[in-house]
């Protein structure tokens, strides 16, 4: 899922304090998976805010929804009629969906109340730890379906770097598994370890940020 | 600190239903008796099948409709019929606490504490306990009338 978190309150409150009506928005995907902008989280950041804002002497009305998602466009249009009767918007979706409520509204200010910053999985419940990086160049395959880029500290692509901890750990973080050292082990749990000797084509690094602004046109699927 | 000496604090007490005595015919009507005789504070007790049943958004509501606190008693760490329900609403409580500190209204006005076997006025002793607290912390934001 994508991962997101609030931003400081600190920042939210400041951003608002100039607003009279603000309509806050979650979205029922990803960002409730990793319980930043869900409706539960809606209906505890509202709270708060009008509790902030009226501890500073201001009076704020904020209004609360929550998109199934606020990446589609079909979703989106279901906040047109509270947009229109509110000063600005914050949006606790990822920043796709922050950027399409924007660019629908455009008239109306839009915030972002997450940063959003990983693709992750949850380990456990309030555990979140990254698996994809969003490279364009998928490894997987060859890494025994373990990403060095997401979770590997440097992104090495060709083995375990000096700083492995003897239990297996990251040097960065005592926590973190070395996942390279997780590719070996599974390798020879497999009995493929000399694969990992194989030398690779060079990753293409252009597919993902690297090669600018993703656009993907599928002439089938057009209308 | 709070100037106000006329400052009375509003107090919502949660308490889950195992943690008060058992065995001695008391009820929550006994308690709201209790509630009904407190000096310096006022007290809105509201009973729960469990303490568990507060969620994060419930308290910040009650904050922000105007409680100037809110006191949720639990039972014992090892005591809860449902074995983790006071537990999480420990971790609860804590997060509310965490955040009413970054946004400056102050971590004491929520808190937590534990049973079990209280009677009617040990309860009320909890709220007092809160009233306190939060009278160091003044009136809650939501009902001053004036903007600064």
């Amino acid at each position: 899922m994508i991962f997101a978190e609030w931003k400081p309150l600190t920042e939210l409150v400041e951003k608002l304090s100039g607003y009279d009506r603000v309509l806050l928005v979650g979205c029922a995907t990803c960002v409730a998976e990793c319980a930043a902008g869900g409706e539960k989280e809606v209906e505890t950041l509202a709270p708060l805010l009008r509790l902030a804002l009226k501890e500073q002497g201001h009076d704020i009305e904020i209004q609360t929804a929550t998109l199934e998602k606020q990446c589609e466009w079909e979703f989106v249009e279901e906040l047109a009629e509270a947009v229109a009767q509110v000063d600005a918007v914050l949006s606790l979706a990822c920043g796709i969906g922050v950027q399409a409520v924007a660019e629908r509204f455009e008239e109306t200010p839009v915030y972002p109340g997450v940063n959003t910053s990983a693709l992750t999985i949850r380990e456990e419940l309030g555990v979140w730890e990254a698996r994809c990086a969003a490279c364009g160049d998928c490894v997987l395959g060859e890494t025994f379906g373990l990403c060095p880029v997401a979770r590997c500290a440097k992104s090495l692509m060709n083995g375990p770097c000096g700083g492995t901890r003897q239990d297996g750990k990251c040097e960065i973080d005592e926590n973190l598994d070395c996942v390279w050292n997780l590719i070996v082990e599974r390798a020879t749990k497999r009995g493929e370890l000399d694969a990992l000797s194989q030398v690779r084509k060079t990753k293409n690094w252009s597919n993902g940020r690297h090669g600018g602004p993703k656009r993907v046109i599928r002439e089938d699927l057009q209308q | 600190m709070s100037n106000d000496p006329s400052f009375e604090p509003e107090i919502v007490l949660l308490y889950c239903q195992r943690c008060i005595q058992t065995g001695t015919g008391e009820t929550s009507a006994d308690i709201e008796v209790e509630a009904d005789h407190t000096v310096g504070f006022s007290v809105q007790p509201v009973m729960m099948p469990c303490s568990s049943k507060i969620e994060v958004p419930y308290i910040l509501r009650i904050i922000e409709r105007g409680a100037d606190a809110v006191e949720v008693v639990a039972c014992s760490a090892d005591g809860c019929r449902f074995l983790v329900g006071s537990l999480r609403a420990e971790k609860r409580i804590d997060y509310v606490r965490r955040l009413l500190d970054e946004i400056r209204v102050g971590a004491d006005r929520v808190g937590i504490s534990r049973g079990p076997g209280l009677s009617p006025k040990d309860l009320i002793d909890r709220a007092a306990k809160r009233a306190e607290k939060v009278k160091a912390l003044g009136p809650n934001p939501m009902n001053k009338g004036d903007v600064q």
